[in-house]
């Protein structure tokens, strides 16, 4: 087991695990200058997982958010977070999630499953009931299926359309990207929750509000919030990864 | 040096503390804020330890302007969402059709101490320590030397990369990229800048690899260090109960959470 670990951590691996980190806080700066609405601040960390193995990736993840929090104190209560992201990207490249080339039919199918299970999501937190005592109670599937018929086929093509286009042969990343995702939304939930009451500063917060108005109270919020947002952009970063890799020189991938 | 931090050089006797008494002082002050009971217990700490630590460190005024630009956002984003969108309570005030509730408020106010407690010691921390003096010190107490490599390179590479990010944008615009319009056009400029930063640099750990092995990275002799850190006896006692502070305050919160 830890000569496993040990092993990991060769002189390539230390030399690439700064280079990952300004990644991760380069690209993060980029996406803010070209107005997009994600965070991809975890490519870098992907990266050292695909390269070097989970234990360098969930070390990265965590020195990354750690230092982060030199300039952005925000960042640091969520290390963990990210190095279980870095964890779970380093059993993806095990699994040689970043090298096989899928089906496109299943990165059609994985697409039109997230999209569609992304609606019901949505659709169940924002129909659903309290009553006096405070218990929640959601409505049943086949009454919001039979009432969003529309809204749910629309669903299922536009997320067929976005496999078909976006993740093409990639759809192993995608989907080790998407688990991630939801995996980083149930986790980062509590601290979002308990050390900032749910709020980041940032444009996500919407999210938090609306799910709030609709009834849920902090921690179901922020988790609603993540499930909507994080799947996403993890999905996005592992694709990155993805295509770095094989655009790769060959002689740099033999080592 | 440009370098990736918020240090600020100052003589005081906050910072020629050792760093790991810093270090254990943040994290005892932060945990202490989280476990704590007392609604107003996050300000209580931020009033009487954090800003005098601030004023005995000479960087009161940087650190209360850095300290307001990062907790604003978060504040008004917090009182908004909290006071519009919960609790049935009694009105406050309302603004058109807003209705803003105490209920609501009252539970912002609360949170925004704890966040300012968090946010306050940490910037505190980072604006009195250096950081390779906090990486020799944690190298000499102990810890792995690849970590101790690792974060004190990734605080000179990543200006770097921030203008190489920056290069690479301004010259895929000169050769005709749009970055500018609908979603849609922004989402298509962002492979051609990804790409050749992240490549870029991987071609570069080769040859970083085989420069830091050709400098003795792999040697087992002890290292010395060019910069002395002073300590002593009271310190490393303080770091002590700083440590056991906090452990005993998270297993009495874990504790009385189980019994109530």
């Amino acid at each position: 087991m830890f000569d496993s670990i040990k092993k990991e951590f060769t002189t390539r691996t230390l030399v690439l695990i700064p280079i990952a980190i300004a990644i991760n806080i380069a690209i993060g700066e980029l996406v803010v200058r070209l107005k997009l609405p994600v965070y991809l601040d975890s490519i870098g960390t992907v990266l050292v997982g695909a390269l070097a193995g989970p234990w360098a990736g969930a070390l990265t993840g965590a020195l990354a958010n750690i230092i982060w929090g030199l300039i952005n104190p925000f960042a640091v209560p969520f290390f963990y977070v990210a190095a279980v992201i870095g964890l779970l990207a380093g059993f993806a490249g095990r699994r040689g999630a970043f090298e096989k080339e899928s089906p496109q039919w299943l990165s059609v199918l994985i697409g039109a499953v997230f999209v569609f299970s992304l609606t019901l999501f949505i659709l169940a937190f924002t129909n659903a009931t309290t009553d006096e005592t405070g218990f929640t109670s959601y409505p049943a599937m086949a009454e919001l299926f039979s009432r969003y018929a529309v809204i749910f086929i629309v669903a299922i093509v536009v997320g067929g359309a976005i496999g078909y286009f976006l993740l093409q042969k990639g759809g192993y990343a995608g989907i080790w990207g998407l688990v991630t995702g939801i995996v980083a939304a149930i986790i980062s939930a509590p601290t979002a929750a308990y050390v900032f009451g749910g709020v980041t500063g940032s444009g996500t917060d919407l999210l938090v509000a609306a799910f709030r108005a609709s009834g849920g109270n902090i921690l179901a919020s922020v988790m609603a919030q993540g499930a909507v947002s994080d799947p996403f952009d993890k999905m996005l970063s592992f694709m990155v990864v993805w295509l770095v890799l094989r655009s790769l020189p060959a002689r740099y991938k033999a080592q | 040096m440009n370098s990736f931090s918020m240090y600020a050089a100052r003589k005081s006797g906050l910072h020629n503390l050792h760093p790991l008494t810093k270090s254990t002082l943040a994290l005892c002050l932060a945990i202490a804020g989280l476990v704590l009971p007392g609604n107003w217990t996050g300000y209580f700490l931020v009033l009487c330890i954090v800003f005098p630590l601030a004023f005995w460190g000479k960087i009161f005024t940087r650190f209360s302007r850095s300290l307001w630009n990062v907790s604003l956002p978060l504040a008004i984003s917090l009182f908004l969402i909290q006071s519009i969108f919960w609790g049935e309570s009694e009105i406050l005030f309302t603004i058109g059709p807003i209705a803003f509730k105490e209920e609501g408020a009252r539970f912002a106010l609360i949170n925004m101490g704890r966040i300012l407690l968090v946010m306050s010691d940490f910037i505190l921390f980072a604006m009195s320590t250096r950081p390779d003096t906090l990486m020799i010190s944690l190298k000499q107490a102990g810890a792995p030397s690849g970590i101790a490599y690792i974060i004190v390179t990734t605080l000179q590479i990543i200006p770097r990369f921030q203008r190489k990010a920056s290069t690479i944008l301004d010259s895929q615009r000169s050769r005709g990229l749009e970055t500018e319009g609908n979603i849609l056009v922004r989402i298509r400029a962002f492979i051609p800048i990804i790409l050749p930063l992240v490549i870029g640099s991987l071609i570069e750990v080769e040859e970083r690899s085989i420069a830091i092995e050709a400098r003795g990275f792999n040697s087992n002799k002890k290292e010395t260090s060019l910069i002395e850190i002073p300590d002593t006896n009271t310190q490393s006692l303080l770091r002590r109960i700083f440590i056991i502070i906090s452990m005993l305050g998270i297993i009495a919160r874990i504790a009385w959470q189980l019994l109530i």
